[in-house]
């Protein structure tokens, strides 16, 4: 009985964050197939542990802390190791496949510069601006204070700005922005 | 700009995630997976007290742990742990070593422990066989071994007397002269300026008599001691005990051997027995004596004469020395105790972080 409703949690763990994880592992890692393998080893792992959850604690980091934790152990472990082509191979699939130019190269642009910033801080920038995460629930999902994740936040926003390829993005945004009201 | 705005930057992020299709095959992946992590799962079940411990539990364990270390490191550096002192201490075990009998004759095969190795290994309590002296610690009355000093200074001249007297008055009360000494420094006078006797007399009568030596001159210095070797001389007992039982055991072999080499084997070992048997038996007959009679040594001195011992002080000098010596051994007693306190501090220190560190670890890798 108790075996069947933990599965059904599982099940309903995946119906409600699985596609947000695994685009939220995807901005991480920069790797759709490291994403989907991460976010499977943490929804497993998630499950496995279940009962150190407590009650009083919310759900939502506490699964993000374990994504973000196996996303951790994926950068510092496998994927250093691996050839890097597969990652460029699975960019150029994309740029071929869709024909909307401008917003494949927003998003290839947005993906180099993640890919560019450090991941404590790629981390960071994931959890608040994609998946919709506070502070607060940022600090409990990286084990770190607030006020880290705030300068944290601080830092990448200030290293995102200075990146070229966003540079160039946000000034055509505005240019075609001022074209339209003009 | 240095810093990039938030919206821009969501909607960027967003538009960049939301690139490719999420499929439903990954997620039953997931879930067949999950089912036969449940299977083992059941298998190596865990109770789930043991699972999920509140951290009270935790504490208590901790604290637990602490506490038996403090138990077993306190005494430690108390120094508590030596040598039984005052321990009764029993050895019932026999020293003979495995006989074995053959149809050719007889092999015996073991040694006698030495006595240092007696002396320091046997002090544990073991009566397994039936040991006659194990019983009688029971009922045995304390043993104590006394031994005294007493100055005394005496009028001019009378120091001879005085040592006569004192021998007197030890043969009257059942015991007797054990050495006396007379220091003639007068010079030619013909009488001693000093002595020194040593008596001894019944232990019963030991305090008695220490008072009545005292009324023989002037005492300026007494001195006594009473140590209780009640253990000594039951592990004396106790050894000789077991050496005769095992004597007799070999005695019992030599009956049955039939060849010269049997025979002489068992004599060698029968032998060794008896030696010690001797040796323990001689150590016990000191203690004996030692316990029956109380040594007391009286130093006799003329009046006049400078006094062999003590100065003793009274007052404000008493009181001033007594200060400092207090005072010493309170700054003693910090230091003694400042090395236990520092590495307890450290040590929980270590353990503060060393759990810590352990548990973000655990946290982090299990999920």
């Amino acid at each position: 009985m108790q075996n069947s409703s933990g599965l059904n949690d599982l099940e309903l763990w995946l119906e409600e964050g699985y596609p947000q994880s695994v685009r939220t592992a995807y901005l991480i890692l920069g790797n759709r197939h490291d994403a989907e393998d991460a976010v499977q080893e943490a929804f497993l792992r998630a499950w496995k542990f279940r009962h150190s959850l407590s009650k009083e604690s919310s759900f939502k980091p506490w699964l993000y802390r374990v994504v973000v934790n196996t996303c951790n152990s994926k950068l510092r472990q496998e994927i250093p190791h691996r050839d890097r082509r597969s990652d460029e191979e699975d960019l150029e699939t994309v740029e071929t496949r869709d024909l909307v130019f401008d917003r494949i190269a927003l998003a290839n642009d947005v993906m180099s510069a993640l890919k560019d910033l450090p991941a404590h801080l790629r981390t960071v920038v994931v959890l608040r601006y994609y998946a919709d995460l506070s502070e607060r629930e940022i600090a409990i999902a990286i084990d770190r204070k607030q006020g880290t994740v705030k300068s944290r936040l601080n830092e990448a926003r200030r290293q995102l700005a200075l990146h070229p390829a966003l540079r160039l993005e946000m000034s055509n945004i505005s240019n075609s922005d001022e074209e339209i009201t003009g | 700009m240095t810093m990039m705005d938030e919206d821009e930057l969501s909607a960027a992020i967003h538009g960049a995630a939301d690139e490719f299709e999420i499929s439903n095959e990954a997620k039953n992946r997931i879930l067949i997976e999950a089912r036969g992590s449940e299977r083992q799962q059941r298998r190596i079940s865990v109770p789930s007290y043991l699972r999920h411990q509140s951290r009270g539990l935790q504490f208590l364990r901790v604290a637990a742990v602490i506490i038996v270390l403090a138990a077993i490191s306190i005494p430690l550096f108390r120094g508590e742990i030596s040598p039984a002192k005052n321990k009764v201490a029993v050895s019932g075990t026999g020293f003979l070593q495995p006989v074995t009998l053959n149809s050719e004759g007889l092999v015996v095969s073991g040694s006698i422990p030495s006595p240092q190795k007696t002396a320091t290994s046997q002090l544990s309590v073991t009566a397994t066989s039936a040991s006659p002296t194990s019983h009688g610690a029971a009922v045995l009355s304390p043993k104590i071994e006394s031994t005294g000093s007493v100055d005394l200074t005496v009028k001019m001249g009378q120091v001879n007397s005085s040592l006569t007297k004192l021998g007197a008055l030890a043969t009257g009360d059942g015991g007797f002269v054990l050495s006396t000494q007379a220091n003639d420094r007068s010079h030619g006078t013909g009488s001693f300026s000093s002595g020194t006797i040593v008596l001894e007399v019944p232990q019963r009568v030991f305090t008695k008599f220490v008072s009545q030596v005292q009324r023989v001159g002037k005492a300026t210095s007494i001195l006594t001691s009473s140590s209780d070797v009640t253990s000594q001389y039951v592990n004396l007992q106790a050894r000789i005990s077991a050496l005769n039982a095992s004597r007799q055991q070999y005695l019992a072999i030599m009956a049955r051997a039939t060849s010269i080499s049997g025979i002489l084997a068992v004599q060698n070992q029968l032998d060794a027995i008896q030696s010690q048997i001797e040796q323990y038996q001689g150590q016990l007959n000191v203690l004996n004596h030692a316990t029956t009679f109380g040594t007391l040594t009286v130093t006799l001195t003329q009046s006049g004469a400078p006094a062999h011992v003590t100065h003793h002080r009274s007052g404000l000098s008493k009181a001033w020395h007594d200060g400092v010596d207090g005072f010493i051994a309170g700054f003693e007693w910090l230091i003694r105790l400042a090395g236990p306190v520092l590495f307890a501090v450290l040590f929980l220190g270590f353990l503060l972080v060393a759990g810590r560190w352990a548990r973000r670890t655990v946290r982090r890798r299990r999920i």
